[in-house]
């Protein structure tokens, strides 16, 4: 009989906190599994990020959709005896901690696996579990600096500019979904629990289609250099101004062709400084500058990209995050998830990228408020009586908050 | 039984050109999987990408380890045909052909799945397959303007910048991956076949960790803009000048308190005006003052870098170049920069993939094929063709090969 979800019955204790690990908790979550995430009395620190409402806040919500929430103190010997008890009967571990900080918990791999040898557990850290930066605190921003991703962004003779998202978190947590799951599949068909570790600055390193093949097979002779709003090797390919609007140009092969014949510049095809891939990659001014000439003639955007898409020549606006969410395609294809919280209200957040068909539509979920399972988790997976839970909470081992 | 790795046993047929296709499969075969990759007689597009070495391109070999290769003309009834028969034996098809060029070749999820009910098929595409954008052209940054993130990035009054980078590609081709890993474990479990739509547009919209959000809980007040050097709502979290370098400080949290002692600017923890990380963003650039007139008196980026993160619990990164990454200890050390032994290129060196198994600490030894390498293999094993028919097929041009 085929399951009621992907996950149905996969067990997942999370560690993890701020975005790369709930992202990954959250898309085993959306796909069945039942997750337990255990915070800090505290709480996750992404609960302290914007925006709030009565203390709660939207971007928890975002990362943390259909997880049970449970706080503990994970410094007090009973609350790692919760943890290992709770393993014991699980699946999956995520957590991502600097490297060592479950090893001061007990929870470190050696111990885990232990405790349960079919257990998949994956860390998830910014440089690796070793190496000599594997202990500096991580952030998204500091894995792109040292994956060398920051100093492509930006204008030649200026100062690096970054993305205004944290795209190495978010795909660090699908990276790490797709490990987890590879390794469950791995367990299904007679393999055993294992460990994964995956970092950021691996995962951002990896985004390199083209740099580290292209500095180390020209012996060094081609540097990659952020080359502002054009590509620093193809040509044309870049960022256009068209008007009041931006536009993504590219025409490469068959389509520059096509590009330089709706320009009215058939006059290039028959220039050898135009000939072919790599001439116009040496005269990519002089290509660049033909197409922001021929826009500003055209001068209106809409115009402008209605002839170009007509073409099929490779084009788009440069749309901010707002017309993102109300554009007729995003629309069309629900890319934009409106979820339903206890305090916020309906909420609008991206929708997690992977579509079944078996299972095309993603069950309504909430995020847990702080602690808010703890009394259910206790007591109906490890039969602690309430006598048990009071004392726990009187020790200040677990808690309970409403954001 | 013992498996070389996770994936072992595991078929899958590749249709996919370019990278975000061919970096899933590249996935799976790093992770086991026999992968037949078919290509037309030209060859996949990224064969004619830099670095070319006596016609092999370094491109290619870096998205194309350990595959198979068929080469056949898939507007050929033959060539659809062996694809069908193919169809059969494997578990996973996958393609990135913009929507409706699988149809032509008569291998939509429709045809598919009436051949073999049980194969999982993930499409990849720019824009998704169905919606007023889906057939345009696609590519990377096309995705990436539609899903607002060049829009998010460069100078707030300039043109946006594009990142020197497929990072749309890769990592869709990552996320084709783990729904594909999905439905074959859900398949296991006596699930059976399905069809996996995977968008470029809809793994870079994912990426908005806080935009989406910002704007619509702010009920539109907050409008998240590309910020230049510097993050758009919360700081300080940006990019500082440092002698000729620049370094990335984040220092949102409780490194705020450690940041203003270093800078002896204690006084600021007790102001309003600096009190939260939002706040702190409207007066930004007294704060980046104070920061570049510390960072001016500190000897270089590598200074400062210890200073603050060893010494202070600050977040600080070096902007680095490819080559300085490349050259790192840490990334020696953890290998992740990985050296290949091309066939004819020689060694060259690529990003290792990202993904570490404890059970399968080794990477794979793999080469990337030449076009149309296995068509006699394939077509004789997995088809039980006869070299006469073989020979037929190369001789009406079905079929083509070339040590490229």
């Amino acid at each position: 009989m085929a399951p009621q979800s992907m996950f149905a019955g996969i067990k997942v204790i999370d560690f993890s906190h701020f975005v790369a690990g709930p992202h990954c908790t959250k898309m085993l979550a959306e796909h069945g599994a039942d997750v337990i995430k255990i915070e800090p009395l505290t709480g996750d620190p992404a609960r302290l990020l914007p925006m709030h409402k009565e203390g709660r806040s939207a971007f928890y919500v975002q990362h943390n959709l259909g997880k049970k929430s449970m706080s503990l103190d994970l410094t007090k010997p009973a609350a790692q005896k919760i943890c290992h008890d709770l393993i014991k009967d699980a699946d999956v571990v995520v957590e991502n901690f600097s490297p060592g900080v479950m090893k001061r918990f007990n929870m470190d791999w050696a111990v885990l696996k232990t405790i349960n040898p079919n257990l998949v557990m994956c860390s998830i850290s910014c440089f690796g579990q070793d190496g000599p930066l594997a202990s500096l605190p991580g952030y998204d921003y500091i894995g792109q600096s040292y994956a060398g991703i920051l100093d492509m962004n930006g204008e030649p003779d200026r100062a690096p500019v970054f993305a205004d998202l944290t795209f190495g978190d978010v795909s660090s947590g699908t990276h790490a979904y797709a490990a987890i799951v590879a390794a469950l599949f791995h367990r299904f068909r007679g393999g055993e629990g294992q460990h994964l570790d995956l970092c950021l600055q691996e995962i951002l390193f990896s985004y390199h289609e083209m740099n580290v093949q292209l500095y180390d097979a020209s012996a060094g002779a081609y540097i990659p250099k952020r080359a502002g709003a054009t590509h620093g090797v193809a040509a044309p390919a870049g960022i256009f101004k068209c008007g009041e609007r931006y536009l993504f140009v590219l025409a490469l092969g068959a389509q520059w062709d096509k590009l330089a014949k709706t320009m009215g510049r058939e006059d290039m095809l028959s220039d050898p400084r135009f000939a072919d891939l790599s001439a116009r990659q040496e005269n990519k001014n002089a290509v660049n500058q033909a197409v922001q000439a021929w826009l500003d003639t055209i001068a209106d955007p809409d115009k402008a990209l209605k002839i170009l898409q007509d073409e099929r020549i490779p084009s788009a606006p440069i749309l901010s995050v707002p017309e993102v969410m109300e554009h007729p395609h995003t629309q069309a294809r629900d890319m934009v998830r409106t979820v339903v919280d206890p305090v916020w209200g309906p909420l609008k957040i991206p929708r997690t990228p992977l579509r079944f068909s078996a299972f095309p539509d993603i069950p309504e979920q909430t995020a847990g408020f702080l602690g808010e399972h703890n009394h259910e988790i206790l007591n109906e997976v490890l039969g602690y009586s309430a006598e048990n839970i009071a004392a726990l909470e009187a020790e200040g081992v677990i808690n309970t908050k409403q954001v | 039984m013992t498996r070389k790795h996770v994936l072992d046993g595991v078929k899958v047929l590749d249709f996919s050109h370019f990278i975000a296709g061919p970096h899933c499969t590249r996935l799976m075969a790093e992770a086991g999987a026999e992968v037949i990759k078919v290509e037309a007689h030209t060859g996949d597009s990224a064969r004619h990408l830099p670095i070319i070495r006596e016609g092999r391109s370094g491109y290619f070999i870096q998205h194309n380890r350990g595959k198979k290769n068929l080469c056949l003309d898939l507007r050929t009834a033959e060539g659809q045909e062996i694809c069908h028969e193919l169809i059969k034996t494997v578990d996973v098809v996958i393609e990135n052909f913009t929507p409706g060029v699988m149809k032509k070749f008569n291998m939509d999820w429709d045809a598919v799945s009436k051949i073999n009910p049980d194969v999982i098929m993930c499409s990849i595409s720019c824009l998704g397959q169905e919606g007023p954008l889906a057939k345009l052209p696609g590519f990377d940054y096309i995705g990436q303007a539609y899903s607002g993130l060049l829009g998010m990035t460069g100078q707030a009054d300039g043109y946006p910048a594009l990142s020197g980078m497929a990072f749309g590609d890769v990592s869709t081709g990552a996320h084709a991956y783990g729904a594909i890993v999905t439905a074959l474990y859900h398949k296991a479990m006596g699930g059976g076949g399905q069809f996996l739509d995977i968008a470029l547009l809809d793994c870079l919209f994912s990426f908005h960790e806080m935009n989406v959000q910002v704007y619509d809980a702010s009920g539109g007040t907050q409008v998240p803009k590309r910020s230049g050097h510097q993050h758009a709502f919360v700081s300080p979290l940006g990019l500082f000048k440092c002698k000729e370098n620049y370094i990335i400080i984040v220092a949102i949290g409780a490194q705020w308190n450690n940041l203003i002692k270093l800078l002896g600017r204690e006084e600021w923890a007790d102001e309003p005006r600096f009190a939260n990380p939002l706040v702190r963003n409207e007066n930004r650039d007294e704060i980046s003052a104070e920061i570049e007139r510390w960072l001016s008196t500190v000897s270089d980026v590598t200074e400062a870098v210890r200073i603050l993160v060893q010494e202070n619990h600050v977040p600080a990164a070096p902007v680095l170049s490819v080559p300085d990454v490349m050259a790192h200890p840490h990334m020696q050390q953890r290998g992740i920069v990985q050296t290949v032994d091309d066939r004819i290129f020689g060694e060259v060196k690529i990003p290792g993939a990202p993904l570490r198994y404890s059970q399968y600490p080794e990477r794979l030894e793999l080469q990337a094929p030449f076009l149309g390498e296995h068509n006699e293999e394939i077509l004789r094993e997995k088809l039980g063709y006869s070299a006469e028919k073989i020979s037929a097929l190369q001789a009406s041009g079905v079929l083509s090969e070339k040590n490229i």
